[in-house]
Parts: structure tokens; sequence; C-alpha cells
């Protein structure tokens, strides 16, 4: 395997646009897991994230906003043996989809969910998002967001999560290193990374994030283990950690439904006479 | 000695009524009577009026009955609102004193007595909870039933999860029924019903034969939301897929459970999710994509009374639209309409192998009053169920496959399919407009042709769909056209008004889309006057038929939107009024 194995077609997102870090980061983790293009599937939703199908090589599925948890949900089930990573935008994940989204954390489906965060909606043409802080002027408000930011890390821990990270679209060594670690995580892993928006978000940039962020691994003694130190980076500092900022060891969805881990896929189909009598007499 | 009888059980929703309806439908199918059941309860777990009616019968039937012989009520206000169905000679027994309330015009031709269930219960057995199993010792009584069966019923029930003590107990609280109604109801007042062998059938509801036919048609992912009336299924499949490598999944909403249905049906299991109403409506933007991406998908939607949360437990036939054109844009869909217990268990089967062939979303249009009444069926029997996965690629295929495309352009509009892990098969599902291989493609030379390639497979379908049947005297120039549960009220009114000297056909249509014309057209022509039976407003079915057809000015609507089911009478009775005009 080659990086340019897993590389269908060169991106037009935006130059700049962070998003090119986390195609990139993402290509090198399916290369440092010597991981087959055909047993991957991509799902996406509806944003500027949702073109990553179109470049990467693998199965790939586009959903529909919002919905991109429930479809890579039903995939899993129905097939153990892939190795599913969802990708969402901020708006995807934490707006239309945010009721999939608790949800999916809580069944600890093992799905590897990657937010790609830039605190706008950009694909519809910078309308504030729920990421977006207070205050913040947009197209769609005018006189300034009025909404207290949703932070997706805080509320997958609330939510039950197992594997909580944020990482950069500036830092892709981190990024590969957290999606390896999250594709490696028995259970829903989320990292939600922050990923400028050149064209549309002119207060998130760069810059902005390398002011307001720093590595969880400065932090001495930190143990993203520990139930109690998580809780406090993840109540919101002035600054936000980057980094594997919450483990835990819990049984996945599947692990407690699909005894075995046979894949659905390869259930028997017909139900011979004997059984379909001895249901059949339950009516009688 | 009756051949037919209609009882109801009426009291307050907590009382047990279902329970003991149930009960008391069981005993009549296994002496060996035809049963149809008639739930009419609230949205409401405690202290609203709920009523449930058996009719038994003798001979083969579809339907309720018009009329009640036997009402048992555990409260009078049962009795105020049903005593117009009360028949002649009916027989009704009620726990309170409160009859006196009755007018004597009620009253005349009927016979009324007072039975304290509640009391002899309370008295005898120190709980109110044997008032149900007094009823049934009364039944007992006036029917004449047969109390080994009964015994034997009680014993099924109560034994595995209550022990011995709890069976003897409510043994002896039918008993104690069977001989306090002796006391109170004469001889001549009693409605005996004779026993018949008991060969080979079943009794059960709607859902529970869509459910069944799922896991034997080889569903093996079922995802949903719970709602009245389609919850049954998710409940009889969610005991059932386990054991047979099947899963059920109990969705966050509506909106998650089709498109966890359809990520497992893309990935390759027979998938299927269930629904009503205000579910169905958070369904379409998935109903959309399935047809968009070409995913096969089954939906059971089991019709309740709308608009918005409307009457969530009672039956209506109002959303035939919703599927038929609902969902933004235009994408081929196929709507079955299944009239009979049998067809509900049939049609699932073919519904999965419609999806399965033509890659398209296959909705099971029922209503409550199928979904969660029971009526006996011959025993299906072993079913050698053909599973026809339609153009599924296996790997060795696919590997002879140069340039693989998932969307490729083909005579029949069906595309060979690939699934995820297959080597050499690599594509995109995209809810975007794409090209051959999935991926996103906006011009517009690609858009007409792929738009054109998705609705040639709703030609290719229509040789398989299922057709019409057509019941009563061909040579009738009286037609009749209905869907689904409408099926029992015409066949009991044609029945009316072949005994009042009127002739007539019967179209049951059971694909409703694509619209089968030719089938329609041949029994519109064959026919001077078609009554449209709707069980909804705007007489949907009839819109629909309007549509699709020439035959306007011949053609009259028969409406009911009152939250039940259409009387057999108000389908006689408006057909021989409009044939005096």
């Amino acid at each position: 395997m080659k990086k340019k194995d897993y590389h269908l077609h060169d991106p037009t997102w935006c130059l700049g646009c962070g998003i090119y870090g986390v195609f990139s980061s993402l290509k090198a983790t399916a290369l440092s897991l010597r991981m087959k293009p055909e047993e991957i599937v991509i799902v996406t939703g509806i944003g500027c994230h949702g073109r990553l199908n179109n470049y990467f090589r693998s199965y790939g599925f586009h959903s529909l906003h919002g919905r991109a948890l429930p479809v890579a949900t039903g995939v899993k089930l129905a097939n153990v043996r892939l190795s599913v990573i969802t990708v969402s935008g901020d708006g995807d994940a934490y707006s239309i989809g945010l009721s999939h989204f608790i949800h999916a954390v809580r069944r600890n489906v093992d799905l590897t969910y990657i937010v790609i965060n830039n605190m706008i909606f950009a694909l519809t043409q910078g309308q504030t998002s729920p990421t977006s802080r207070m205050g913040v002027i947009s197209v769609s408000m005018p006189f300034g967001s009025k909404e207290l930011p949703l932070d997706g890390p805080r509320l997958a821990f609330a939510s039950g999560g197992t594997f909580i990270a944020r990482g950069f679209s500036g830092t892709p060594k981190q990024l590969r290193h957290l999606f390896e670690q999250g594709l490696r995580h028995k259970g829903f892993s989320l990292i939600d990374v922050l990923s400028p928006c050149v064209t549309h978000n002119k207060i998130n940039t760069y810059d902005w994030y390398r002011k307001n962020t720093y590595d969880i691994g400065q932090k001495q003694g930190y143990d993203p283990e520990n139930r109690h130190m998580a809780e406090q980076v993840l109540k919101g500092e002035e600054k936000m950690a980057l980094g594997l900022l919450y483990k835990e060891e819990r049984p996945s969805y599947e692990d407690l439904l699909l005894p075995g881990k046979k894949p659905l896929l390869q259930s028997r189909l017909t139900i011979d006479r004997k059984e379909q009598e001895r249901i059949l007499k339950k009516f009688e | 000695m009756r051949t037919d009888i209609s009882v109801m059980i009426a009291g307050k929703a907590g009382d047990g009524v279902l329970f003991t309806g149930n009960v008391l439908a069981k005993i009549l199918k296994r002496q060996g009577w035809e049963i149809v059941t008639y739930r009419n309860f609230p949205s409401n777990i405690r202290g609203e009026a709920t009523d449930y009616t058996i009719r038994a019968s003798l001979k083969k039937i579809y339907g309720s009955a018009d009329e009640i012989d036997v009402l048992m009520a555990f409260d009078c206000d049962a009795i105020f609102e049903h005593i117009g169905a009360v028949a002649e000679e009916g027989v009704v027994l009620c726990e309170g004193q409160e009859l006196t309330r009755l007018k004597p015009r009620e009253k005349t031709g009927r016979i009324f007595h007072a039975f304290p269930m509640r009391n002899l219960a309370r008295e005898r057995f120190g709980n109110e909870i044997f008032k149900n199993m007094i009823l049934l010792g009364g039944l007992c009584y006036i029917l004449d039933l047969d109390f080994r069966i009964i015994t034997q019923i009680i014993t099924d029930t109560f034994l595995k999860k209550k022990g011995t003590d709890v069976v003897a107990k409510n043994i002896q609280a039918i008993h104690l029924g069977c001989v306090e109604a002796q006391k109170i109801v004469r001889k001549e007042e009693r409605h005996l019903l004779k026993i018949k062998k008991d060969s080979n059938r079943l009794l059960l509801s709607g859902d529970e034969s869509i459910a069944y036919g799922a896991l034997v048609a080889g569903c093996r992912f079922f995802a949903a939301y719970p709602i009245c009336p389609a919850t049954e299924i998710s409940q009889w499949l969610a005991l059932y897929f386990p054991r047979y490598e099947g899963l059920v999944v109990q969705t966050e909403d509506e909106l998650a459970a089709l498109n966890m249905a359809l990520g497992a049906s893309y990935a390759g299991v027979r998938a299927m999710t269930s629904t009503s109403g205000p579910g169905a409506s958070l369904m379409m933007e998935g109903f959309s994509l399935a047809g968009m991406a070409e995913i096969p998908i089954v939906v059971v939607h089991v019709q309740r009374v709308g608009p918005s949360t409307g009457l969530p437990t009672k039956s209506e036939q109002a959303d035939l639209t919703q599927w038929i054109h609902g969902a933004h844009g235009d994408f081929p869909r196929i709507i079955l309409s299944p009239g009979t217990i049998k067809e509900c268990y049939e049609f699932t089967i073919m519904a999965f192998n419609l999806a399965d062939r033509y890659q398209c979303p296959v909705i099971l249009l029922t209503e409550q009053d199928y979904g969660q009444n029971y009526r006996t069926v011959k025993n299906f029997g072993y079913s050698k169920t053909q599973i026809d996965r339609g153009k599924m690629l296996s790997q060795k295929e696919l590997l002879d496959i140069d340039d693989y495309q998932r969307y490729k352009f083909v005579r029949d509009g069906i595309s060979p399919r690939a699934l995820p892990s297959m080597k050499n098969g690599i594509h995109m599902v995209e809810s975007n407009e794409h090209d051959v291989r999935g991926y996103r493609d906006e011009s517009s030379h690609n858009r007409k042709m792929m738009m054109e390639k998705r609705m040639k497979k709703l030609e290719s379908a229509r040789k398989d769909l299922i057709r019409p049947k057509i019941w009563g005297k061909r040579t009738a120039d009286i037609g009749i056209i209905g869907c689904g549960s409408t099926l029992g009220p015409i066949q009991e009114a044609m029945k009316q008004l072949f005994d009042s000297g009127i002739e007539t056909k019967y179209m049951q249509i059971r694909t409703l889309w694509p619209f089968l014309h030719t089938e329609v057209e041949n029994f519109i022509n064959g026919c001077e006057r078609i009554y449209v039976v709707d069980n909804n407003f705007e007489g949907q079915l009839k819109h629909l038929i309007m549509s699709q057809v020439n035959h306007k000015d011949k053609m009259e609507s028969i409406l009911n939107y009152s939250g039940q089911t259409i009387r057999p009478q108000e389908i006689s009775g408006f057909i021989q009024k409009a044939l005096k005009r």
C-alpha cells in the first residue's frame, strides 16, 4: 500500500482550507494502519467535508444533511468487519444531526467520527453555526449571535463517550495520531477537528486557533483515563485542549448485540420447515 | 343455534378490556369459529372509554358486523355510547345500576341485566382484577363456551409467568361468573354457540403477520421508533430476530430509523423499518434518499388517523398521497396495499424481492384496523420462500468486470450492485445527482440520463407487480373499488346488497403505485357505476384513479373519516340510495 492508493482525485476545496489537513492525515492513517480501500467505508453528511468521498479512494456514502451517523451505524452493524469512518461538519454533527450524535455516543457503536469544526456554515456561504462564538456576526445573524456555542467533546463526555479527542487541522501530525488511536479504539471515537474556513470565517483563523489552544501533552501528569481530570479540561477553560482528552474501555454496541461478532451480512436467511411451523404454532 | 355473533367488551382504559378480549377471541377461535376483532381504544393508559368487539362466525368473514349481540360492560358509559348498535334481542350485562338512565325507547327489544363483576371480584377474591375472569365466566354461560378450552387457554396464559395458584384463582373466578350469570340471565336469553373442529388455523394481527413475513423473507436488520399502531411489528421482531441472527435497533427517531436501515441495506443486509403518521412524515427525506441512491428498502406504514397527532390508535387511509407523491423530487417507488392478513404476510415477502429486484423503496401501506386487530386465517404453513436478491454481483463476477459502474446505464435501468468490502467494486453512493460511478455530476446531460435510468425501473417493475383482485359476480354492473382494510366492510356490504337483490363486483387494488391502468380501466369499462370506498375525507383512492383513467362521471366516493373503519351498512346504504336516484 502507498499513500496514493487512497488518493482518487485532487481536492478542490478553497486553497488553505483546513479540510486538506484532515484529508492528508486520513490518507496517512489508512496507510499506517495498512487498511484496504475496499474495507473502508467513509460516510459523510452535507457540507464542504462531504466532498471528501470524491477524493479519497474507498467505498463512500454521501448521505443527507445530519444523517451520516445513522447511515454509518447501519453499515457497521450490517458488516462489523468494515472500518466505518464517519465525517461531518459542525452543522451536520452539532446542529441538524445533534440527536443522532448523542445517541451514537451513548450506544458506543464502533465508529470513528471526525467532525470538521470550522465554526461556520461554509458551503451555504457563511451562516452562523452552533459552534460559532457568541456575538459573532454573519450573514444569517447580522446583529451578532445571541446563542451560546455548543461544545461537541464536552457533550460527548456527558453522553457517555468512550474516546474523546480534539485536533487541529494545522497540526496534521497530531491529527494523524488521533485518527489512528480513534480507529483502533473499540467503540465510538469522536475527533473534533478545529478547522479554519479561509473564505467565510475571518475570526477563527489558523492564528486564532494557535492562540486559543494548547496541547494536552503539555499538562503535567494528565491522564486521559482519569474521569475527574478530563472533566476539568472539558469544562472549558480559556484555551481549548488538543489531543486525546478522555478514554475508557466499555463494550461496544456490536459486542453486546452480535455475540461472536459475526457480520449480519452472513446471517442465515432461510427459516426451515420445523422452525416456521414452531413459530406459527404460537398463533394457533 | 347462532352461526354469527358479535360480542363487545367495554370499560375504561386500564380495566383489562384488551386482555379479556384477546382471551375471548382465542376461546372462540379454538371452538372452531372464524374471528374478526375490532379494538376501539383511546391513546391513553388509564381512565378513558375503551371497547373490544369480537365477531365470530361459522362462515368466512372479512370484517366486523354492524350490530352487537352481547355487550359486557364494566361501566355504563359504554352502554350509552353503543346502545344504538345493540341488536334486537341483544343481551347487555353491565356492572352498575345506572341502566335506569336509559330511555325506554333504547331498552325496547333488548335485554338488560346488572352484573356486579367488580363487587364479586372484591368480595370473593379481595381484588378487583378478577372482574375480567368473572366477565368471561358470564360469557361462558351466555354463549355456552367450552370449559376445557377456557381452562387450557388460561393455563397457557398464566402458568409460566404467574404459577399454579394464579391459574387456579382465575379458573375459580370464571366458574363464579358462570354461576352468577345463571342466576340473572334466563335460559331463552342465551346465544348458544356450537363447537366446530379448529383445524389448522391461525389467529393473528396484521402487524404480527408482517413481522413474521419479514423474518421468512430474510430480513435481518430492523430499525424503528415506537409508534402506535406499528409498534407490534418492532416488538415481535425484537423478540424473534436475535434467535435468527437478526438485529433490531430502537432508534432515537424515525429519521434515524430509515437512514440506519438504508445503511444496513447498502452494506448488503435486507432491512426494514415501520412507522405511522408523524413518523412517516419524518421519513420522507430518507425515502427520497433511497430513491436517489437506489437502495432497496421496505417501509411498513400502518396508517392511523391524521392530520398531526390525530387519533393515534384509530384507523384511516389518509396517507396514500403521502407515499405516492410525497418526498422531494421524482423517483421510483412501489406501494403495496394488502387487504387480508394472509396478504400482509405474502406482500411483505414480495416487498423484499421487489425492493431488491428494482433497487428502490417499497412501501407496505396498511391500516390500524389490520395492524392491531386479530383475524383467523388458514395456517400459512411452511413456505419455501424464494429469496431473490436481484442484480447482486458475487465477488467472482465483480472481479471479471473491467470497469465496474454502480449506476451503469442499462436497458432495464437496474444496474448490478456491489457491496462494500468487495474487491474491484469501489464506488460512491451519492445523495447528490451522480454519474455512473456514483460521483457527483451536475451536468444536464448526465442528469437527464440518470433520471430516465431510475424512472425506467418502474416500467421494468410493472409486469412483476401484484394485480388487482376482483371479487363478486363478474357480470354485475355495479362496481366497487377499494384498497386495504376496506376489504372487510366491502365484502359484508356486498352480502347485504345481494340480499336486497343488488349484484355487485369489487376490485381490490393491491398495488397503489405504479398504477396498473389496464386492469383498472377494464374493470371500470365493465361497470355502469363505480363506487370508490375511501377511509378518508378527500377520497384519496378515487383521486388517484381519476388522475390515471378517464371515467370521472362514472365514479362516486363513499367516505368515512370518523376515526373508525367504515361500516358495511354505510357502503350498502349509500349504494342502495344512489341507485334510487
